[in-house]
């Protein structure tokens, strides 16, 4: 509906419009006792909390027409777009924390807590408090009722989890403080991707406002609500948790009894220190809020509450508390998903009420906000008087972080509008899969409780891996460990540095001179909405470039400039690009890099898809899916990440994730702490450098590359996608969840990788040299880049295929020793006669036992590599080779065609020779011939005969079943049919004679033949009797999938070697 | 190379060109067009142009000064440009901008209504695949992979697929086949075959009778070559006999070609050919087969088998001339048999082993008496002797009506 160029275009004016638009509004709204009454009157109705936030706007019909009107504006008039925003979340809040900022709060928050019922059971295992007022505002319940298990799962997660609470604090003090003077820096510089992308953005932003904020008090009610509300999905719970560490040293018992009360206050301080702080962070808890309403945004929530928390925690109080923190804002984490379920219906039900107003106005973020506004007003006001109470500096925090979020909202708002506006439905339809989460999540905890106990993880994460392993649990418990872990990793880095983390892991990707070319685009910058509007192009252009391949290719220090992009187009952008990219960083935990060299995912491919499954369930504008794609999808991605692929995902993600991480971690560690400025400053420059590939890439020549690469692309990632998003499918609710899993997971992998294209890349530049000296090592599908940690370079594999060679353990075993030198070889490209020697021996142990697949894996690459003239046992395989085709595939033309490629040479070979007669016996059907060159084959053969031999005797037995009369001694056909030696030679084979003949009466017995005995004794067929009695009995091992080598057992001794 | 063109001479010979071809195209003469584009004929027409393309480099030029040519660039540019290097010998060029006038040839093609530029249509179907293999030897001889005649097939593959639908196009669908057959045959895939066969033969629509004939012989000619690889006998038999009596008596090659794989096919069911035939048709390798055949000679047959036996395994024949054996052997029992009656006709039907050993010795081959009455034990069981054999007594017992029946055109058990 709305233009987006419109939207961009009052822009500008929209944030301090928006600022002053808010204050006039809530000075107009502020209707405090309506909202109070609204409040009651909708408790009783039914959904308190959501239909109370509806309500109030109700209540408020001017409020609501004025929040609706402003919203059609925005729309319909880019001018006022921003404000109208504004005002709605903020009319909002604005009538709660004047209506009874305490009883609001208790109301409040038992709705909240219901409809978060699965935080409060994570958290506190919840206080009777909670309880008491949910029941009392209850009718949400439903979702409530759902939840007890998982309450009860939560608390044993809190035990667990407590040492890492304890670390955390350490990190989060030690966060704040670099994290505000990155804030400020990053301002004046926009040298901090991120951080600029936060910092920048909202800087401005913020200060506008907060010049027309100006006053404090009005703030606290209004501004606050809004950072409350932010705070309310992610933040509240993390608040919560905060201050409850702050208030109560970060006692867990004190948490479960903690009231309220408490809580608000706690919030507020925690509040007023992390907006400063987390300014940055809550545009990205903005987008993340879009993509939660999008989407599901319960994880993503959560992480952004942790870093509030955190930050807060630090600059505010240095939390003496240790425990409770991590928990917390784990429980935040949770929180959001409850949340979205309460949403729902609403939604659905008020659509044409006030409610829909907003998401009809296309802001179905806005309306969310409102909702989730309406729901932390509630803690707000609680939250407010504190506020007032705290020091002077504190508020201007406030001031700024609320600035900020307003104007990020307005934004970011105005951006959603456009493309959401038309598709209120669609919005809800989005929501709903929002919604579903809820059950995800729950799933998730039960996971990640689980996850400490498996046995794998916990073996394969080293101390690196703690970090994964936290996330996991954390997350599992909170959700949010990832960032506490990292954090904890690196004492040094400040929850703000989780970009920071995140950029570190995001290696110099970027090569000199485009830096150097962002640099000269952002120097022409006069103001900081320039700014932000160059990064973004900027970053369109280089992920174009990154897309196309030509990032690294492309002469950056020739490549013109593009032309200074109108700001306020910008706008919109800014808010979400800066985040995504600031996101995106985090997205990287310190496992990823390892991965990605080899996965030249693009990332703009990656995230467009991702965010085209996303959002096209949601049927955004496209545009809304480029940009969020960029933007929020990241920051799914990466809140997903830590949620979705540690919780969500369950045992089976962490299963894996954990075992890569650990490899890698101590290395990444190790770097990450020491690494830092540097990484960062990469990743400030990162968001540049994607906008200015993107612009690049609108050039002709490279829109045409572009297009055939992203065809490509298009596929692979297609398919891939597609897969995952089955995937999630099977998941069922979690649908969502596990889409943005497997979405992190491509973001991942692309990400490190750089985002090149395949053929771009030089092979012998990455060809890996392995480091590994283990001579000894599992076999591990490759998912990503090989680590050269892990590889082991020629000289250790050629020590493992010795020990391969002279071990004694079975066969699952070698093979899956074997598999892993292949793979080592094969990702250094090693193309030798070691490699000849492993295909070799691997191939012999498979016919050995039979295993063909394999075999047929081995055969193949021993082709390719005899052909390419390395010398091996040649005539020895052509002879398998022939063997195998004749007895097994049973395929004219194949066998014709290895007939006729031997050589001349070949055909006298012993094994070749032996082969071809042994054909000839098969075709013929010449039992006879065929046991004998059954006792006489040379070097494996017999093994590949022996996969005949049961075939072979059942149509020698039917044959002279046929023909024979009247009877055939047994011991005749025991001889003949290799039971017993042919030619019996030696006195000892007597007894073996015996034993064969007994075999053969076995055999025969086994396949339906009629046997006789005369009157000396001798067992006779009678060949009459059985011609029509003969049959071919189910092979005993056999399996309803057709390979007995993947039975049980075998896994399990597999898995067990 | 070339005598030396002045430019106007260049000129006139390409605006010549230009004309005939966009003459052709408005009066749909089907004819001319595809003479127009058979890039690798020797017509005096195109050389010259080859010649007249080499002095005169910019042909852009002339397409863009009249509308009347520029619709044809697409087609007419990279056909020069193939026609120009395949004249200079370079031949993955040629195969290349080829293609390139192929699809657009094919892209204008699918925009003609009446089916009359189908006689084009084929000559670049068959340029194509001639260009490929062409300029796959090429490749091969440079050490680089030959993939241009796959290229071609998928290419072939899309004009299949212009032709392959209702209307008066579809006449065209069997040539394009038999064009992809001879591709796979080439490359070994005909497996590909499979779905191009599918949609030829569960056509309804179209009466498989209704193809050219020439089109229809080939096909049967592959079909029937399918099936000996399948040993599918009477099947291989009756698409190869309909092949062959089809097919223009003239063409004598194309008959010794269909005869190459009815004889082994007839051989299999127990029809022998004359030597004559064999003599006409120089197909000789298979006349000691025949008399081997004739008189129960395995060792006439294993040593035909083997001088042959690159032929054979080229061919996909030699499995099934393999397969002849137990024929050789009832033969060779039969005469036994038959000597037997005539000492003695009332021990006839009774044949011990070892006479058999004795008679194969004689043969130079030397089998045990185990192997032998594997043999024999075999041949009672695919029905090419009645009776049946005494282990104890190590006799063969035949029946007294017909021991040895006749195959008369029926495979052999198996």
């Amino acid at each position: 509906m709305m233009n987006q160029g419109e939207s961009s275009d009052a822009s500008t004016a929209v944030e301090k419009h928006q600022i002053n638009d808010t204050h006039q509004v809530q000075s107009s709204y502020f209707p405090p006792n309506c909202a109070v009454a609204s409040w009651s009157t909708q408790g009783e109705n039914g959904d308190l909390s959501t239909s109370g936030y509806n309500h109030d706007q109700q209540v408020d019909p001017n409020l609501k027409n004025g929040q609706d009107g402003t919203n059609l504006v925005s729309n319909g008039s880019t001018s006022n777009p921003g404000p109208a925003n504004l005002v709605q979340g903020y009319s909002g809040y604005a009538a709660y924390p004047n209506s009874d900022p305490y009883g609001y709060s208790s109301t409040g928050y038992a709705a909240y807590y219901n409809h978060y019922q699965q935080q409060p059971g994570q958290y506190q295992q919840p206080p009777g408090q909670y309880q008491q007022q949910s029941s009392q505002y209850q009718q949400q319940p439903s979702q409530y009722q759902q939840q007890p298990s998982q309450y009860q799962q939560q608390p044993s997660q809190y035990q667990q989890q407590p040492s890492q609470y304890q670390q955390q604090p350490s990190q989060y003090q030690q966060q704040p403080s670099q994290y505000q003077p990155q804030s400020n820096q990053s301002y004046p510089h926009h040298v901090g991707a991120y951080q600029n992308t936060g910092a920048p953005y909202q800087p401005l932003s913020s200060f506008q406002n907060t010049g027309s904020y100006a006053g404090p008090a009005s703030y606290s009610s209004t501004y606050y609500n809004p950072g409350d509300y932010q705070t309310s999905g992610s933040y509240t719970s993390g608040n919560y948790g905060t201050q409850t560490n702050l208030w109560h040293g970060g006692q867990y018992a004190t948490y479960g009894s903690h009231q309220y009360p408490n809580y608000t206050p706690d919030s507020t301080s925690a509040y007023s220190s992390s907006t400063a702080v987390a300014t940055s962070q809550y545009q990205q808890h903005y987008k993340q809020w879009e993509d939660y309403y999008n989407q599901t945004q319960t994880e993503v929530s959560c992480a952004p509450g942790t870093e509030n928390v955190s930050v807060s925690i630090a600059s505010s109080v240095n939390n003496s508390v240790p425990s409770g923190s991590s928990g917390y804002t784990a429980s935040n984490n949770q929180m959001p998903a409850a949340y979205t379920p309460s949403w729902r219906p609403e939604f659905s039900s008020s659509d044409l009420t006030s409610v829909q107003p907003v998401a009809v106005s296309g802001s179905a973020p806005e309306g969310y906000w409102k909702h989730g506004a309406s729901a932390l007003q509630n803690d707000l006001p609680n939250s407010v008087e504190p506020h007032a109470q705290k020091p002077p500096e504190v508020t201007p925090a406030h001031e700024s972080f609320q600035n900020q979020q307003t104007s990020t909202f307005s934004q970011g708002s105005t951006a959603l509008y456009p493309a959401s506006c038309q598709f209120s439905q669609i919005q809800q339809s989005s929501f709903q899969a929002g919604l579903q989460p809820s059950e995800p999540l729950d799933s998730r905890r039960a996971s990640k409780l689980q996850i400490p106990t498996n046995p794998r993880i916990a073996s394969n994460l080293p101390s690196s891996i703690s970090k994964s392993d936290k996330d996991s649990s954390m997350t599992s418990t909170g959700a949010k460990p990832a960032y506490v872990s990292v954090i904890m990793q690196n004492p040094n880095q400040k929850v703000a540095s989780y970009e920071e983390d995140d950029s570190m892991l995001k290696p110099g990707m970027f090569p000199k001179s485009l830096r150097g070319y962002v640099e000269r685009a952002l120097a022409r910058c006069k103001n900081d909405r320039q700014k932000t509007a160059c990064q973004a192009v900027l970053k369109e252009v280089i992920t174009k470039a990154t897309a196309d391949g030509t990032l690294y290719t492309k002469d950056w220090d020739t490549e013109p400039l593009f032309p200074l992009p109108t700001t306020d187009a910008f706008n919109k952008h800014d808010t979400q690009l800066p985040i995504p990219t600031s996101v995106m960083p985090k997205s990287k935990s310190p496992s990823r890099r390892a991965k990605s060299r080899w996965e030249p995912i693009p990332e703009e491919k990656v995230v467009d898809k991702f965010a085209n499954i996303s959002y096209g369930t949601a049927k955004y504008g496209g545009w809304n899916s480029k940009q969020f794609s960029g933007g929020k999808i990241e920051n799914k991605d990466h809140f997903g990440t830590k949620f979705s692929l540690s919780d969500q995902k369950g045992s089976s993600k962490n299963f894996t994730r954990p075992a890569k991480r650990q490899r890698l971690g101590e290395d990444l560690n190790a770097g990450d702490d020491g690494d830092i400025s540097s990484d960062s400053d990469k990743e400030q420059n990162l968001t540049k450098y994607y906008s200015a590939a993107i612009a690049l890439a609108d050039s002709p020549e490279e829109k045409k590359r572009r297009e055939n690469r992203s065809k490509r692309f298009d596929k692979g990632h297609g398919n891939q996608v597609e897969k995952n998003n089955l995937r999630g499918k099977d998941v069922g609710a979690g649908k969502s969840y596990a889409r943005r899993a497997s979405a992190v997971v491509l973001s991942r992998t692309f990400d490190e990788s750089g985002s090149r294209a395949v053929e771009d890349i030089d092979w012998d530049a990455l060809t890996v040299k392995g480091t590994c000296q283990e001579i000894e090592k599992r076999y591990l599908r490759l998912t990503s880049a090989p680590d050269p940690a892990t590889v082991r370079p020629e000289e250790v594999l050629e020590k493992a295929l010795l020990m391969v060679q002279t071990s004694q353990k079975n066969y699952l075993y070698k093979c899956d020793q074997l598999k892993s030198i292949r793979q080592d070889l094969t990702v250094q490209r090693i193309r030798n006669e070691l490699t000849v020697k492993v295909y070799e021996t691997h191939a012999r142990l498979a016919i050995e036992v039979g295993d063909l697949p394999e075999y047929n894996q081995c055969q193949s690459q021993l082709k390719t590599l005899y052909g390419e003239g390395i010398t091996g046992c040649h005539m020895e395989f052509a002879a398998y080779n022939l063997l195998c085709v004749m007895l097994h595939s049973n395929n004219n033309r194949d066998l014709l065609s290895a007939m006729s490629r031997l050589s001349a040479n070949a055909k006298k070979d012993k094994a070749v020779k032996h082969a071809l007669s042994v054909r000839s016996a098969v075709t013929s059907g010449n039992y006879v011939t065929f046991f004998r060159l059954y006792k006489t084959a040379p070097n494996l053969n017999t093994f590949l005969m022996d996969l005949y031999v049961e075939k072979m005797r059942y149509a020698a037995v039917k044959c002279m079943s046929r023909s024979y009369r009247p009877t055939a001694p047994v011991s005749y056909l025991s001889q003949i049919l290799g039971f017993t030696n042919a030619l019996p030679t030696s006195e000892s084979s007597d007894e073996k004679e015996v034993d064969g003949v007994e075999e053969c009466i076995e055999w025969l017995k086994a396949h339906g033949a009629c046997l006789i005995s005369d009157s000396t004794g001798e067992t006779l067929l009678d060949a009459k009797a059985s011609a029509s009695s003969l049959y071919m009995p189910e092979p005993e091992d056999a399996v309803s999938h057709g390979d007995a080598s993947l039975a049980v057992n075998d896994f399990l001794t597999r898995s067990l070697a | 190379m070339a005598a030396y063109v002045s430019m106007g001479e260049a000129h006139r010979r390409i605006t010549e060109y230009l004309n005939r071809f966009s003459d052709a195209v408005s009066y749909q003469d089907g004819k001319t067009l595809s003479r127009l584009v058979s890039v690798s004929s020797d017509a005096a027409v195109l050389v010259s142009l080859a010649e007249a393309l080499n002095t005169f480099q910019d042909a852009n030029r002339l397409f863009r000064q009249s509308e009347k040519y520029s619709q044809y660039a697409d087609i007419l540019l990279p056909m020069f440009r193939a026609l120009q290097s395949y004249r200079l010998r370079n031949l993955v060029e040629s195969y290349l901008a080829f293609e390139k006038a192929s699809n657009a040839f094919l892209q204008e093609f699918r925009n003609w209504e009446s089916a009359w530029a189908l006689e084009a249509l084929y000559v670049i179907a068959y340029e194509i695949r001639i260009l490929a293999e062409k300029a796959d030897i090429e490749l091969a001889s440079i050490g680089k992979t030959p993939e241009k005649l796959k290229g071609a097939g998928s290419f072939l593959m899309k004009v299949f697929g212009v032709l392959a639908g209702k209307g008066p196009k579809r006449v065209g669908a069997l040539y394009v086949t038999c064009q992809l057959f001879k591709v796979y045959f080439k490359l070994g895939t005909v497996h590909l075959c499979r779905s191009v066969i599918r949609s030829i033969e569960t056509a309804r629509i179209f009466d498989f009778e209704e193809f050219p004939v020439r089109d229809k012989v080939t096909y049967m000619y592959y079909t029937g070559r399918l099936e000996v690889y399948n040993e599918n006998f009477p099947a291989a038999d009756h698409k190869l006999s309909y092949a062959l009596t089809h097919c223009n008596a003239q063409k004598e090659a194309n008959i010794r070609m269909i005869l190459k794989y009815l004889i082994p096919v007839k051989l299999s069911i127990g029809i022998l050919p004359r030597q004559l035939l064999l003599d006409k048709f120089d197909l000789n390798e298979y006349s000691d087969v025949v008399l081997a055949l004739k008189r129960g000679d395995l060792r006439l047959l294993r040593h035909a088998l083997q001088e042959h036996e690159d032929r054979f395994l080229r061919a996909g024949v030699y499995l099934v001339l393999e397969k002849l054996e137990l024929q050789v052997y009832q033969r060779l029992v039969k005469k036994i048999y038959i000597m037997q009656k005539q000492k003695d006709p009332n021990k006839a039907h009774q044949i011990k082993l070892d006479v058999i050993v004795k008679a194969l010795k004689w043969l130079e081959i030397d089998m045990d008496l185990d192997e032998v009455e594997c043999i024999m034990s075999i041949l009672i069981y695919r029905n090419l002797m009645k009776g049946y054999f005494a282990h104890k007594s190590k006799v063969v017992v035949l029946s007294k009506q017909d021991p040895f029946p006749k195959l008369n055109g029926k495979p052999v058990n198996s």
